[in-house]
């Protein structure tokens, strides 16, 4: 059952998506996002969420992928990016905290401004846990909350006021992937402590 | 911050120019004979509050996270410091275009500053 709360946000959402993340946002950290996604490897690769499709063109191509949201809106239009893409994409209208996909069916997965996102962070950081391979890794573009005063009280503030209409600001993300039973093996930060990279993998045991 | 000139001139002119507005706008309601105290904290919200607003603008063209958290602090302290000013004596429109604008400058330096430290590989959040 998908929840019908998000995805009512993000389909509003979708039309301000590319106005306000689109531009400036996207050419600060397109070179960082490519890098990230440089790491796309042969084989299956889930990417969550895909939003509007703004991160397809830092994808290498010649990939297969499985790209998932919550918003029917979102894929909409991000279908004529899915378009261009020059590899294997398939759009799928999927809530993250309920997968159809068998246990550890992805070889890897990526995610991008995610888990600021979705309302239960370490529940579909289980679920991805659950659809990736044994060894299999993680790779996140996200913007969290900080540790460090005073950005930390306003993070908090401004995520009492974001949260109506779009993301959380002030999540611990890296402690939601280690609590979902992922190995962090690298945090990378982009701008301050917020906006970072990360890297982790599925253990094999 | 940002090593490409477009971005760096970005985060100058954002701060710059809201911290310059910040400080006008605290004008209109701030004046001698206020409680000092009162309007540093009255505009210190107001201040937060507009930057907020402004960055939302702004970060259309030059990043949302990049430009909201260091122009919220920007407003926040131009605010404040324009607002007890105020409070004290008669202040010129030109003087509070300048307390803006080097407050502004200022915090974009201490961001500059404190990302300069921050970013990079964090070996303390590994598991």
């Amino acid at each position: 059952m998908v929840d019908l709360v998000t995805q009512d946000k993000w389909n509003k959402a979708a039309a301000s998506i590319d106005l306000m993340t689109g531009n400036g946002e996207q050419k600060r950290w397109f070179p960082f996002k490519s890098r990230l996604f440089g790491h796309m490897q042969p084989g299956r690769i889930l990417f969550a969420s895909l939003g509007t499709g703004l991160d397809i063109p830092a994808f290498p191509p010649g990939m297969t992928i499985t790209a998932i949201d919550i918003s029917p809106e979102m894929l909409r239009r991000a279908q004529p990016r899915i378009d261009n893409y020059q590899g294997e994409m398939k759009a799928e209208l999927v809530d993250i905290h309920e997968m159809p996909y068998p246990d550890g069916h992805f070889d890897q997965v990526f995610t991008s401004c995610t888990f600021c996102s979705v309302p239960e962070p370490v529940a579909a950081l289980n679920a991805l846990n659950r659809v990736l391979k044994p060894g299999g890794r993680l790779y996140m573009f996200e913007h969290t909350g900080s540790r460090y005063f005073p950005f930390k009280s306003m993070l908090d503030v401004m995520t009492i006021l974001a949260r109506k209409i779009g993301p959380e600001l002030n999540r611990s993300t890296v402690d939601n992937v280690k609590a979902a039973g992922f190995k962090v093996t690298e945090v990378n930060n982009l701008f301050l402590d917020i906006v970072k990279t990360i890297k982790a993998v599925k253990p094999l045991n | 911050m940002d090593h490409r000139l477009y971005f760096i001139a970005g985060d100058l002119i954002s701060n710059i120019s809201v911290g310059s507005l910040i400080a006008l706008s605290a004008a209109l309601l701030i004046g001698t004979g206020w409680n000092m105290f009162i309007a540093m904290v009255v505009m210190m919200a107001l201040g937060m509050i507009l930057g907020l607003l402004l960055s939302l603008a702004l970060g259309i063209l030059f990043g949302a996270m990049e430009i909201m958290v260091p122009v919220m602090l920007t407003g926040m302290f131009s605010g404040m410091f324009s607002g007890m000013w105020l409070a004290m004596t008669d202040v010129a429109p030109l003087q509070l275009v300048y307390l803006g604008a080097v407050t502004g400058f200022a915090v974009t330096c201490i961001i500059w500053l404190v990302n300069t430290h921050l970013r990079g590989i964090s070996s303390s959040e590994l598991n």
